[in-house]
């Protein structure tokens, strides 16, 4: 809930948002009205993709940028169709633990 | 002899997932479904194993928990939402992301080693303890962690009571994009980076968050961002 109160007070202040939202919350785009919402099918905590799975992070920003320059009205929600995969189906080949 | 213990019913167990003594973030949503959805889930996924067995592939089963996790986060048909609004914001975006300059704020629960937001006084305050104190942070202001864009990645660190922060641990990527926005700028594919990023833990006390929103947002603006990327998890 909390990314619907901060998206609106950002955008009220003349700043274009554009909010990165996995599936099981899209319904909060519409009870807060979010400006623009980009809706990934990946599970909850990983709403850019896969731990290392550089490629999808990628698609995921630039889907997110697209939207921002072309939303034509609040509300504009877009879904990317591509399933969530994990590491080992993205290509990574080196794992970056720390 | 030890006392037999009560049996525990399938609606105790279901619900142990939810901070329980099964407490598991990916599957607290499992409280919110009728017993014969989280049956059905189990039954699924252990279907699933068996063919995982041979194939090796994990996908079917992640696939299976994904759809039971927008099922159980999917409204109630029969009640209202908290918070609902008729209309809302838009400032159009009248200049291309390749020229903007771009701010991020994430509900991740991100901030940068040494500092440390230390929630309700307390220092190094762990992953497992900001779970058990979640209902503490679900009536608690909270607060803005400052992230440098410049920061090194391996000087980030995570703590959420609300999801399940391993993957976040594993790659800081995943819910606060720090690497990916900074090849986005070297790139080309955006302008330029605010000089601070924003992180704070999105389970809080909605009511004490709009009354310091206006304060973040007096801070944000001294970014001089043009857009801004928002990433709840």
């Amino acid at each position: 809930m909390s990314v619907g109160h901060v998206a609106r007070a950002i955008e009220e202040s003349g700043i274009p948002t554009v909010t990165v939202m996995v599936k099981a919350f899209e319904h909060r785009a519409s009870e807060f009205k979010i400006p623009r919402t980009l809706v990934v099918q990946h599970p909850m905590g990983r709403p850019l993709g896969a731990a290392f799975d550089k490629q999808r992070h990628r698609d995921v920003l630039n889907a997110a940028f697209d939207l921002l320059e072309s939303a034509p009205h609040n509300g504009t929600v877009v879904e990317l169709p591509d399933a969530y995969r994990p590491e080992t189906h993205s290509g990574a080949t080196a794992r970056e633990e720390r | 002899m030890d006392k037999p213990q009560p049996q525990e019913s399938f609606e105790e167990f279901r619900q142990s997932f939810f901070y329980g003594r099964r407490g598991d973030l990916n599957f607290k949503f499992f409280k919110d479904l009728p017993d014969d959805d989280v049956a059905s889930f189990i039954q699924i996924v252990l279907d699933r194993l068996g063919d995982a067995y041979d194939t090796g592939d994990v996908l079917p089963l992640i696939e299976a928990a994904f759809e039971a996790q927008v099922a159980g986060y999917a409204p109630d048909p029969g009640t209202s939402p908290k918070f609902f609004f008729d209309d809302g914001p838009f400032t159009p975006c009248e200049m291309s992301v390749t020229n903007a300059r771009v701010g991020l704020l994430a509900t991740s629960g991100h901030f940068v080693h040494g500092d440390d937001p230390e929630p309700f006084g307390e220092a190094a305050m762990t992953q497992a303890e900001a779970e058990a104190r979640i209902g503490e942070f679900m009536s608690a202001a909270p607060v803005l962690s400052e992230i440098p864009s410049d920061t090194a990645t391996p000087a980030l660190r995570v703590r959420h009571g609300g999801y399940d922060i391993r993957s976040a641990v594993r790659d800081p990527n995943v819910a606060f994009p720090i690497d990916r926005l900074r090849e986005a700028r070297d790139d080309g594919r955006v302008g330029s980076l605010a000089e601070t990023f924003f992180s704070f833990p999105g389970a809080t006390a909605q009511g004490r968050l709009r009354k310091v929103l206006p304060g973040w947002v007096e801070r944000i603006h001294d970014e001089d961002i043009d857009v801004m990327l928002l990433v709840p998890v």
